[in-house]
């Protein structure tokens, strides 16, 4: 999702600089495309396998440099790790708690256990601290069907409207473009998953 | 008790999470844990769980101590489990050993990382071995080796109930791979699927009067005889033996016409199937077998698959430097088959990894 939103920044000719804060998950981290990304002009604050070769366990630490993103110019985009501990690794970052210009985005699968009904999506992002929006997206990878994301979509928007946060759009694998025109009042994003790519 | 799945349907998991929903489901009273790589959120998720449906967890001072909670928790009757990977995998076998003298029920996951040594934590196939003979002295155990996170969900309940029925310790074995990435599954209710849940049961505290009510209940792992040595570990065996042929489990396919054999375990199965399915393509006759159990090893099944498939060689494929080739001959000793290797510690194999290595032996 981060990196999507960084390449459509991107393709408006803005500056973009794209920050790999997930210590949850390290093996989903940046760092495998990370070159890839700088070839198609984004500026990647993270780890690349080369660079980290050799520092074992340590090798999924933040690199200093993400400390001081917020200060940089142009659009920034802080890629956060799931849950409520990724939420707090904003903590690490300067500014994160005063700067008037961040927004904080959930991303929320319906399909992902600890977002599979009304009740836990609601308790989900309160527990997540501040919140802006939400983005939808529903999908089972490879499995993914109109079906899934409707049923999903669906009750994601019902939570927003409860929570009172907007839901800034819905994110659809772009593999689904040519065989299905989803109509939920809410802006449609065609998104290329990139992450596959990064574990094999 | 809180239903664990609110509706069967498909859900898009990692490994480490679909183990702490799958334990939930199978009815497991409590984990005892350490931190370690690449296992640390199959803790995070159940220690997130556990309280919401009733269930317990006791992080401990080290790898030691969480087995040897896990050995106390059996004894008392509760469902209780561990998980761990590398080192830690290495300081539980203490604790492993002693289950499997005393017949304790546990359940452990290990998700495989490299080494040797304490520091990395990546991908590797390199804990079989360890987690199939890592005990000292000669004890049973059941180890399952999964490919895919259905699998991990289906196994984590099924090797609740096998250590519980059996009373043998009981392994899931995965890795790094499996552990963090996502893909999808269908979580169930076992009893929905019709799967009865083998419910726990204490070993010590047991009701009546020893020797007028019931006989003496003999959990043991000192024998100061080298004749009550004997008599245990014969009798350990013997019972072992007569139950292996209902643990056995195998996937096997495309090997009756085969010239070759591709034989792998976990993960590196799924390149295995990729690449029998393509070599056959290209009309080159390959066969997929796969032990899903490495403890006890399906022995007679791939003795069946070599001797109907006529095949003149078995190529075995693993992220490690041998491991399951040595598991693997020692099971199949005096076959005469021609055994090559693909050994790739620490790397995934894709099909073509495969695929290249037939074209370069046939």
């Amino acid at each position: 999702m981060a990196i999507n939103r960084a390449l459509e920044l991107k393709s408006q000719g803005r500056q973009v600089t794209l920050v790999d804060l997930d210590t949850v998950e390290p093996f989903y981290t940046l760092r495998p495309l990370k070159e890839l990304l700088e070839q198609m002009g984004l500026t990647v604050i993270g780890l690349t396998p080369t660079n980290s070769f050799g520092l074992g366990e340590t090798g999924a630490m933040l690199v200093p440099a993400a400390r001081w993103a917020l200060r940089r110019e142009g659009d920034i985009i802080l890629d956060v790790g799931y849950g409520v501990y990724g939420a707090q690794t904003l903590n690490l970052v300067e500014g994160a708690d005063t700067s008037t210009e961040l927004r904080v985005i959930a991303v929320i699968n319906y399909s992902r256990p600890m977002t599979s009904t009304k009740g836990r999506i609601i308790e989900y992002v309160k527990e997540l601290g501040r919140v802006d929006a939400l983005v939808a997206n529903t999908h089972l990878g490879d499995e993914t069907t109109p079906e899934v994301i409707e049923k999903g979509t669906q009750v994601i928007l019902e939570c927003a409207e409860e929570l009172g946060i907007p839901v800034d759009y819905i994110a659809v694998d772009r593999k689904l473009a040519d065989k299905w025109s989803p109509d939920f009042g809410v802006p449609v994003k065609w998104i290329t998953r990139y992450m596959p790519a990064a574990v094999w | 008790m809180l239903k664990v799945v609110d509706e069967t349907k498909k859900a898009f998991l990692t490994g480490n999470e679909t183990i702490a929903w799958a334990a939930l489901a199978a009815g497991a009273d409590i984990m005892f844990g350490y931190p370690i790589t690449p296992q640390n959120e199959v803790m995070h998720y159940w220690t997130r769980l556990a309280p919401k449906y009733g269930r317990g967890f006791l992080q401990t001072e080290d790898e030691i101590s969480a087995g040897f909670t896990v050995c106390g928790a059996v004894q008392a009757g509760k469902k209780a489990f561990t998980a761990t990977a590398g080192p830690g995998n290495v300081l539980m076998q203490e604790p492993f050993g002693m289950a499997e003298a005393m017949r304790l029920p546990l359940f452990a996951i290990i998700q495989q990382r490299g080494g040797p040594s304490s520091g990395t934590v990546i991908y590797s196939q390199q804990e079989v071995t360890l987690t199939t003979f890592g005990g000292n002295g000669e004890g049973y155990r059941v180890v399952y080796s999964s490919a895919t996170h259905q699998e991990i969900y289906d196994y984590t309940i099924k090797g609740f109930n096998v250590a519980w029925k059996y009373r043998w310790p009981t392994f899931l074995l995965g890795d790094g791979y499996q552990a963090k990435m996502r893909e999808p599954l269908e979580m169930y209710n076992p009893e929905e699927k019709g799967i009865e849940l083998e419910p726990a049961y204490p070993l010590l505290g047991l009701p009546g009067k020893i020797g007028e009510d019931r006989e003496p209940q003999h959990l043991c792992n000192i024998y100061s005889l080298e004749e009550e040595l004997y008599d245990v570990v014969m009798n350990l065996s013997a019972d072992y033996e007569r139950v292996a042929p209902e643990l056995i489990e195998w996937q096997e396919h495309s090997c009756e016409d085969a010239d070759i054999i591709i034989l792998t375990h976990g993960v590196v199965s799924r390149a295995a199937d990729d690449a029998v399915k393509a070599l056959r393509a290209q009309g080159i006759k390959a066969g997929y077998f796969r032990p899903i159990t490495l403890r006890p090893y399906p022995t007679q099944q791939l003795r069946e698959a070599i001797a109907k498939s006529g095949a003149k060689k078995l190529l075995i494929a693993e992220s490690s430097y041998g491991q399951f080739e040595r598991l693997t001959k020692q099971e199949i000793y005096g076959e005469t088959i021609k055994i090559e290797h693909l050994y790739m510690p620490g790397v995934g194999i894709i099909d073509h990894d495969i695929i290249n290595k037939v074209k370069s032996v046939l």
